[in-house]
């Protein structure tokens, strides 16, 4: 274990370096969320009406959430470099390390994401602040089960993502897949909370990935009760063992079929 | 002058050709990332049912509106990244000395950067914004316009990129600024001018110049216009000629890296 902390640590020590490029990221994320802010202020003509339950500070708030969950855990490593690896048989060069490939690969990814999940947070929180004010009925006592919930699907996100790179074995470009995953990601979780979909639709919604790895975070931040809290929970402790079991099948069974030929 | 001009052309779309041959090699990932494009962009029609179902005008437009705006913008994006592709990575070819091989050739160097690599899925925004028109507001005029303002808008869009990647020559490591101010310009382009108020609007409409690619487009489009018209043709020929000054100005501060490299 001491190994994989150390791999962590040398990667936040690298993103370190790389702040400035950190900040400039956060020049698409205000615009994405300033959109959004215009869109929301457009729709909730009357400020004090409610959609599906939510006021127009709790929506807005819920966007600014996910936006930070989706800009701050962004990574090249789970997709790019797997995929990469895979392809050009890199895999190889790790396989023969005193480290096992999945882990050191989440180990890096937490190094490289955890600075500038900070950052965005930070920056999420002070634009929320500025535009929308803030967080009706927030109370810290909650923060512990809230940031529970996020590394939940924080970790849940990263087993999904490898799970569908590490499909590199058998196809060569597992990127369509990527783009399938972001897109339910972004439709369903990111936009919009669950209770805004069609009556039909909230159960799909529920069952899937998105419910726990989105949706589930921003909403015990915006719209906190306990119930709901401890079904947010459970379905994300669920999903983190399905996914990680799932990656490990697809990464044994893939990592037989690689081939080196010397060089 | 005018031969010059058919000639330039002609390598354009020669260039354009080997690139996207280049890109079939490999059909099967070819269509995938042609179609796994459309169904991507397909996706966000369901964004915006269920914005109208919260409100029945957003910014001043019905659905059928908002998906011409979204078939303009897939037909923009597509056409500047199967043409133009290479205008958007320009800070990585400046900052990394990658330009060598493009100073050495007789052509105008600027359009063999640019006309250097195409995007594969781009194809499919091509295709998708003309379904997205048949489906939601199809005529013949209006064909015609739409394929005036996709040339007009992707030429713009890759103006743009040029001028904001040619910062690369200026600024060091300015690669995340041009890419940011890019990604700006696509993102506002999905979404109708309406919700944005004063300030904002008058920014679309020259710093980030989204409201001459695509919201003048669609009024005109909804609306005949030809005043409106010429003006979307005259900012083309303005942003385009201003591209090619920075470019060239730029282009006096390159540097070699004296990499070694071949363009296959």
């Amino acid at each position: 274990m001491r190994k994989y902390l150390f791999i962590c640590k040398a990667t936040l020590m690298e993103s370190l370096q790389y702040v400035m490029n950190i900040a400039l990221g956060f020049i698409s994320f205000f615009m994405m969320v300033f959109v959004f802010i215009n869109l929301w202020n457009y729709i909730y003509s009357d400020p004090s009406k409610l959609i599906s339950g939510y006021s127009r500070g709790q929506m807005i708030w819920y966007v600014i959430l996910t936006e930070i969950l989706w800009y701050g855990t962004r990574n090249r490593t789970l997709t790019v470099q797997i995929s990469d690896d895979i392809k050009s048989g890199t895999i190889a060069y790790g396989l023969n390390k005193p480290y096992h490939y999945i882990v050191y690969i989440i180990a890096k990814h937490i190094g490289e994401i955890a600075l500038k999940f900070v950052l965005f947070l930070g920056a999420g929180l002070v634009i929320g602040l500025i535009f929308v004010g803030p967080i009706r009925d927030f109370s810290p006592l909650r923060l512990p089960l809230i940031l529970l919930s996020l590394l939940l699907g924080i970790l849940i996100n990263s087993f999904i993502r490898m799970a569908i790179s590490v499909l590199s074995f058998w196809i060569e470009d597992c990127f369509p897949f990527h783009w399938i995953y972001d897109k339910l990601l972004i439709l369903v979780g990111i936009m919009f909370p669950v209770e805004v979909f069609p009556q039909w639709a909230q159960p799909i919604i529920r069952c899937s990935p998105i419910y726990v790895v989105s949706y589930g975070p921003a909403k015990l931040v915006i719209d906190y009760n306990y119930s709901t809290a401890l079904e947010i929970l459970l379905a994300q402790l669920i999903y983190l063992a399905v996914s990680f079991i799932l990656l490990m099948l697809f990464y044994q069974k893939g990592v037989k079929r690689v081939n080196v030929n010397g060089g | 002058m005018l031969t010059e001009v058919k000639n330039q052309l002609h390598v354009i779309l020669l260039s354009v050709k080997y690139n996207i041959m280049r890109e079939m090699t490999n059909r099967v990932t070819f269509l995938m990332n042609v179609s796994f494009m459309m169904l991507n962009n397909a996706a966000f029609i369901i964004q915006w049912m269920l914005l109208f179902r919260l409100k029945s005008d957003i910014g001043g437009y019905g659905l059928n509106d908002v998906m011409v705006l979204w078939g303009l913008s897939a037909g923009t994006f597509g056409l500047a990244h199967v043409f133009f592709h290479r205008a958007f990575s320009l800070p990585d070819l400046i900052i990394h000395g990658k330009l060598d091989s493009f100073l050495v050739q007789p052509k105008s160097v600027l359009l063999s950067v640019i006309t250097s690599a195409t995007s594969s899925s781009a194809i499919g925004d091509i295709i998708y914004g003309y379904m997205i028109l048949t489906i939601f507001n199809f005529s013949f005029s209006n064909l015609l316009l739409f394929t005036l303002f996709i040339i007009l808008g992707a030429l713009i869009l890759t103006a743009y990129a040029v001028i904001v990647g040619s910062l690369s020559f200026w600024i060091l490591r300015s690669e995340m600024l041009s890419e940011n101010l890019n990604n700006i310009m696509v993102n506002f382009q999905t979404y109708p001018d309406g919700i944005f108020k004063n300030v904002i609007r008058f920014l679309l409409y020259t710093l980030v110049p989204v409201g001459f690619v695509v919201y003048q487009p669609l009024k005109i489009i909804l609306h005949f216009n030809l005043m409106a018209c010429l003006g979307v043709l005259a900012f083309t020929i303005g942003i385009c000629l201003l591209a090619f000054f920075v470019f060239y100005r730029g282009l006096r501060r390159y540097t070699s890296s004296s990499l070694m490299s071949a363009r296959i």
